[in-house]
């Protein structure tokens, strides 16, 4: 059953890479994008996802993780040239104004950068609960964004960054979101998921079974903010250009969206929910442009929006758990789903 | 030597003070009760020796080493366990978790181990589920292990907590209320299992419980609270007969008064 559940995964990337190949050649730059953008905003549903579903923790703080990793990232894969051009207030400081990294240790850099600073602002921050530690992580992500705006040496503050090379492709995308996927399921079923479940369930039971509240939940908060900071190095190595602005909490509550509408604590309803947002957002896209009705042309513009909130509020309404609740997609269900065996009652299953 | 010691352990909550002053020795494989009205302040000495709360006065000593102010997860870690008055397992998780997760303080392995699945975690997670399906087994809850800890009736949720305190390796077992409505027949179940469990593991047994059919029925010594203040302790027989304790629960006359 394993063996054959292993060998129905395996298969199932191999297509999706066929997939990505096809892709690659065929969909126009605009479809492409799209594309990177889903796999992006996945990993960053995942990352948010096991601190948020997971622990339990209500963090707000992800769009700071992103703008760590996305300058580390950037400042380490510009090129020389590039980096001249855009610090002409600052020069910009010693060891980066010298250096050109290739992609994957950038990306890993901004990585483990991210998950630095989340390892900062956790210590003083974990120790608080619920709301308490909502409003705390905001204003840290907040302050991250801030600190990024006045620091012109480093971060080229409120200008920004411009001509980061753009190295994410399909392949890039996804095959981090897979790695992602695969390296979060295989901590959540472990000894320290189930822990990070029990914090989630109960905080004083799983404290008096001996875990050990405060460094099972920075672990947590430390992958999660790993991932974000690779989810953010790719945003940026996509968009080409990053500044501080794009890191407000807008894009918190746009990853929170995600896992709350996929279920807080799923991985499949993270991906689903980041594909059919993402997609979503763009085919919606024609509400805004002026529409014929045969009698008059009209144009609201915004209109896009609020049928977006429209659909999500009923899908709050009706699944209130989010699409998937804490449900997982498994090759079992499928087959089973598909098996349609009339003689399972008092037969052989 | 006392395997486990209470030095005039004191807690005030601003001008109120819940426990004054408790002494306890709890010396191996006993079964000690602690009793007392609604309010005494037994969770809160119960609270005071697993590590919620911080005592503002006396020192807590556990096989000789001072164990005040200890979180409450080194505290289970040196082998004093508990379950809660209000049943407080893993809702969602299954009956299997509940006991795998009380097994996590012994994982050795770091966090990128468990990730990677390399081989010492997996040593480790292996002995963790086969100890944990054989406990549940023990305790007559093997059949259960795949369902939803929720689901389970209220006598099984019961078991299904000590089972889990159990899966700690504790010396010490602290029981807050385990007969709390429970019916008869459940209560009696509860008795023999909680005699069966010591024996089993080698357990001292301190709890908390208003049901005095199983206090009197197992315990070795009991130790009465009455506003926080510790007015008998003594076998079975003195405590029925100790006019304070009788006092404390039913009231003084007027005439005597």
């Amino acid at each position: 059953m394993k063996k054959r559940n292993l060998i129905l995964t395996i298969i199932s990337i191999i297509v999706l890479a066929i997939f990505i190949f096809y892709a690659d050649s065929n969909f126009d730059a605009y479809q492409v994008r799209i594309l990177n953008l889903c796999a992006i905003y996945t990993i960053l549903g995942l990352s948010m996802n096991l601190i948020n579903g997971f622990t339990g923790l209500f963090s707000l703080g992800h769009a700071g993780f992103m703008a760590v990793g996305a300058y580390t990232t950037a400042l380490l894969t510009m090129s020389l040239a590039a980096k001249e051009q855009n610090f002409f207030m600052q020069p910009l400081v010693a060891p980066l104004n010298s250096i050109v990294w290739p992609f994957l240790p950038s990306l890993l850099a901004g990585g483990l950068m991210a998950a630095f600073v989340a390892y900062l602002i956790g210590a003083p921050a974990l120790r608080l609960k619920g709301d308490y530690l909502a409003i705390a992580t905001l204003g840290f992500g907040e302050i991250i964004r801030v600190i990024f705006t006045n620091t012109q040496n480093i971060t080229n503050g409120a200008l920004g960054l411009k001509g980061i090379p753009s190295s994410t492709n399909l392949w890039w995308s996804f095959g981090i979101a897979i790695v992602t996927i695969i390296v979060l399921l295989s901590l959540i079923n472990s000894s320290y998921g189930r822990a990070f479940k029990a914090i989630r369930e109960d905080e004083i039971a799983a404290e008096s079974m001996g875990i050990n509240l405060f460094k099972h939940k920075s672990i947590s908060f430390m992958i999660g903010a790993f991932f974000a900071g690779v989810g953010g190095g790719l945003l940026g190595s996509l968009l080409g250009t990053i500044d501080p602005l794009m890191f407000r909490f807008l894009l918190t509550f746009n990853i929170l969206l995600i896992i709350v509408l996929g279920g807080m604590s799923s991985v499949t309803g993270t991906i689903i929910s980041a594909f059919v947002i993402t997609i979503a957002q763009e085919v919606l896209r024609f509400l805004d442009e002026p529409m014929n009705f045969g009698f008059a042309v009209v144009q609201i513009t915004g209109l896009r929006m609020v049928i977006f909130s429209a659909l999500l509020m009923v899908v709050v309404l009706f699944y209130r758990n989010g699409l998937m609740g804490s449900r997982e997609f498994s090759w079992d269900k499928l087959i089973k789903l598909f098996k349609r065996n009339p003689l399972v009652k008092g037969g052989t299953k | 030597m006392s395997l486990l010691k209470a030095d005039q352990i004191t807690m005030q909550f601003g001008g109120l003070t819940a426990v004054n002053n408790f002494n306890l020795e709890l010396n191996k494989n006993e079964i000690v009760a602690l009793i007392g009205p609604n309010g005494a302040g037994k969770t809160t000495a119960f609270n005071m020796i697993t590590g919620v709360y911080n005592p503002t006065k006396g020192k807590i000593y556990f096989e000789g080493k001072d164990i005040t102010g200890l979180r409450p997860d080194q505290i289970t870690s040196l082998g004093i366990a508990r379950t809660f008055q209000n049943i407080r397992l893993f809702k969602e998780l299954s009956v299997l978790e509940n006991v795998l997760i009380a097994n996590h303080l012994n994982v050795k392995s770091n966090v990128f181990e468990a990730i990677f699945k390399l081989p010492r975690y997996m040593k480790e997670e292996k002995s963790m589920i086969s100890k944990s399906i054989e406990l549940l087994d023990k305790v007559g809850l093997g059949d259960l292990k795949y369902e939803k800890s929720s689901s389970l009736p209220y006598g099984k949720q019961r078991r299904l907590e000590i089972a889990r305190a159990l899966a700690t390796n504790p010396k010490i077992l602290l029981l807050d209320e385990p007969a709390a409505g429970m019916n008869p027949k459940e209560t009696e179940d509860l008795t023999s299992f909680i005699k069966e469990i010591k024996e089993q593991f080698d357990l001292t047994i301190f709890m908390i419980e208003h049901h005095m059919q199983v206090v009197m029925g197992i315990s070795n010594v009991i130790y009465v609270l009455d506003y926080g203040i510790t007015i008998a302790q003594g076998s079975p027989y003195d405590i029925q007969n100790n006019q304070k304790v009788i006092e404390a629960y039913l009231g003084v006359s007027e005439n005597d008064a």
